[in-house]
């Protein structure tokens, strides 16, 4: 009996859902069942979202309890920044309904979060920059055509391009209005394609990796 | 943003240019552990603006009014979603299964009749429909390349056949298509990661007040 | 082989790469410090976008402006995202704001900043609403189709739903005129699935500039009325609708990292084919 709940149920639920859902399509607005049980998905897909905190913020306790070298004093600190700012936050939050009432929460979220966010993110561009350099070379008819057409659009997405010569954002538009389209409008079919049948799989129990399994368990 | 003139802004402002630096230090000089302090805040700030916005005050905020009004089947969803936590625990982790069902359930079955209209039929339907009446010869070469090409380009993936005779040339002019649709992508990217990067370029001038802010 | 016998390509090619990374940071101040201004031409994506915004939209309409982009990417979307809202004030519309990113709510307060002038025209509840966040996930958009009071029982700030004017009428995807939608991943997707096909809700996108060629297809069939394609996007709405602002003066930027780009990998060729003829 254990042995079916942990299997035989879940992929039962799953296929109900899958169907419930599909089915719905035609019938929206009067499906009731479905609805609710998107507004679940919602909360629980909400709550999940913590456990990958969770995780993460373990492995930082673990360094700490083992004094990883090099390592620990990090974790120390990522542990007090994380504890400010939740309890600050969780403050504003009791005593006025919103987090970004309180100053010091303001304060790390408008100053210090979002100079780090931007920063991290935008610091692609120099690797961006030196793929450029290193790889991007017209070794073969493949690797040519991506250079061609990679150079054309990214000289007519700078206005220089038009500056350079009149012609250069007349080619790079037509690469960004109809060359691409093929190929990616490939990406699209074939993963939709890929979609549909990885979604049948799963819906018969045969695809079972996003529930954890794991061997012998 | 304008130029701060409080000192908690201030402080903030110089804060964040450090922080900066701290971060840019990495590519621009080499791995050290004025880096890894900024990377390290950054993850710490990170996870506790998430839980607060995600998992703490929407939870509360989706929930609440609903059991308020005496909605008590809305605690379900809220246990199935701690039940999620039972994947950290080896012995207990078969109970995130059912949390996941739903999840799973709900994503393919979304999915899947999404899909099907705008992702196959709509880009089929505009594959093969023609230029209008009077079209000129560059809209019918427009119409022959997109056409062809997403063929071949979808023939590349079908991996029923061996990709020999007439397929392997269709297959090879599905590659070039390809390589023309990742180039172009390439591009974009280039304009994607320097517009980040000025952004940041900006904010270094900014501060010093080289830049208007 | 040593350092004498390599060519001037080959050792070019050995040179440190944060040598490049300083030209490039170093590069990019410079437009902000000496504009570096040239005109900007219109894609016919933005220019769909601006027009579909202007003859779709009638006063009173509720339209949706999705935030799914994180304060990381603001330099790429805020510019035409602000430049959206200032459009869609301009014809009398109606905005409900909400997002699927957990920062949101900083997105939101620097978009109100940015079109400070002209949401101080507007009343907050009457005229524009924001709800807070969403998880980014398929359910929860197609759920917000099927009914927003189900996910947003009431406004960021506690007020029920039904206590704001402009929400007293609206609860459904059908009750929308249009969806404008700020990607840096996959969330437009799920607009287009849950919202646009069903229910035939017009979707547009306003995505960092990968997502210009990813989204390139449903453009041209029709399924998006028209998307802004990054910063440059941002460019050209802030042209169109008269207002040259920070993705204007972020142009002069792009040219001079674009042209580094270029160099970079002219010479890289070169190198490559000069190197490549000395072996044969």
């Amino acid at each position: 009996m254990a042995e079916v709940l942990r299997r035989e149920v879940v992929y039962l639920i799953t296929a109900i859902i899958t169907i419930l859902m599909f089915i719905e399509f035609f019938f929206i607005g009067t499906w009731n069942v479905a609805e609710e049980l998107r507004t679940w998905a919602t909360i629980i897909a909400n709550i999940s979202i913590a456990l990958g905190a969770v995780r993460l913020l373990s492995e930082h306790a673990k360094n700490i309890q083992r004094r990883r070298a090099g390592v620990w004093p990090f974790s120390i600190w990522l542990w007090i920044i994380f504890l400010v700012t939740l309890l600050s936050g969780l403050a504003g939050y009791v005593i006025k309904q919103d987090a970004m009432t309180n100053p010091l929460y303001n304060w790390l979220f408008t100053w210090p979060y979002t100079s780090l966010g931007q920063t991290l993110y935008a610091i692609t561009g120099f690797y961006i920059f030196s793929a450029a350099y290193r790889a991007f070379r017209a070794r073969n008819i493949d690797a040519a055509l991506l250079l061609i057409a990679g150079c054309f659009v990214i000289l007519t997405n700078a206005p220089i391009g038009g500056v350079i010569w009149s012609g250069i954002p007349v080619i790079g538009r037509w690469f960004l209005d109809y060359g691409q389209v093929p190929g990616m409008r490939c990406f699209l079919i074939v993963a939709a394609f890929g979609m549909l049948a990885y979604g049948f799989r799963a819906l018969l129990g045969r695809e079972r990796g996003f529930y954890g399994e794991v061997a012998g368990e | 943003m304008p130029y701060p003139t409080d000192p908690a802004g201030i402080a903030g402002l110089w804060i964040s240019w450090l922080l900066m630096l701290m971060i840019y230090s990495y590519p621009l000089y080499k791995e050290n552990p004025v880096y890894r302090f900024a990377e390290h805040t950054y993850i710490g700030l990170m996870l506790a603006i998430m839980l607060i916005t995600t998992t703490i005050t929407t939870t509360i905020r989706m929930v609440g009014p609903p059991l308020m009004q005496g909605k008590v089947w809305y605690v379900i969803p809220v246990i199935l979603g701690f039940m999620m936590f039972f994947l950290l625990t080896p012995r207990y982790r078969w109970l995130s299964r059912y949390p996941i069902a739903i999840l799973v359930g709900a994503g393919f079955g979304l999915g899947m009749r999404g899909v099907l209209i705008p992702n196959i039929t709509k880009q089929v339907i505009s594959t093969i429909t023609p230029p209008a009446v009077g079209a000129g010869a560059v809209d019918w070469w427009n119409y022959i390349y997109i056409a062809i090409g997403t063929i071949c380009a979808v023939m590349y993936f079908v991996l029923t056949w061996e990709h020999r005779g007439a397929m392997g040339y269709a297959t090879r002019l599905g590659r070039w298509i390809i390589m023309i649709g990742l180039g172009a992508y390439f591009g974009n990217t280039v304009l994607f990661r320097m517009a980040m990067l000025s952004g940041r370029a900006q904010f270094f001038l900014q501060v010093l007040r080289i830049a208007p802010m | 082989m040593s350092e004498e016998e390599l060519t001037f390509w080959e050792k070019l090619a050995r040179i440190d790469r944060r040598v490049f990374y300083w030209i490039l940071f170093i590069g990019l101040m410079i437009p902000f410090i000496r504009p570096i201004m040239f005109p900007i031409s219109i894609s016919p994506s933005t220019r769909d976008l601006y027009e579909g915004i202007k003859e779709m939209v009638e006063p009173g309409d509720v339209v949706v402006m999705n935030i799914a982009f994180g304060v990381s990417a603001w330099p790429e979307c805020m510019p035409a995202f602000v430049s959206c809202a200032k459009l869609f004030i301009r014809e009398g519309a109606k905005i409900i704001i909400w997002g699927s990113y957990y920062d949101v709510d900083l997105t939101y307060e620097e978009l109100l900043r940015r079109a400070k002038e002209d949401f101080a025209k507007l009343k907050y509840g009457e005229d524009y609403v924001y709800l807070g966040y969403y998880p980014n996930m398929e359910a929860s958009v197609a759920q917000l189709g099927s009914s927003i009071r189900s996910i947003f029982s009431t406004d960021k700030y506690g007020t029920p739903l039904d206590e704001l004017p402009m929400m007293k009428n609206v609860d459904k995807a059908t009750d929308i005129k249009l969806v404008v939608s700020g990607d840096t991943g996959d969330c437009c997707d799920y607009y287009i699935r849950q919202w646009r096909i069903p229910y035939g809700v017009p979707v547009a996108e306003i995505g960092i500039a990968m997502l210009g060629s990813s989204y390139m297809p449903f453009y041209k069939s029709g399924v998006l009325f028209g998307m802004s394609v990054g910063v440059r996007g941002g460019a050209e709405l802030e042209k169109l609708i008269g207002e040259p602002g920070e993705a204007t003066i972020r142009m002069g930027a792009i040219n001079i990292s674009h042209i580094l780009v270029i160099i970079a990998v002219v010479l890289a060729n070169i190198g490559y084919f000069a190197s490549r003829g000395k072996r044969r």
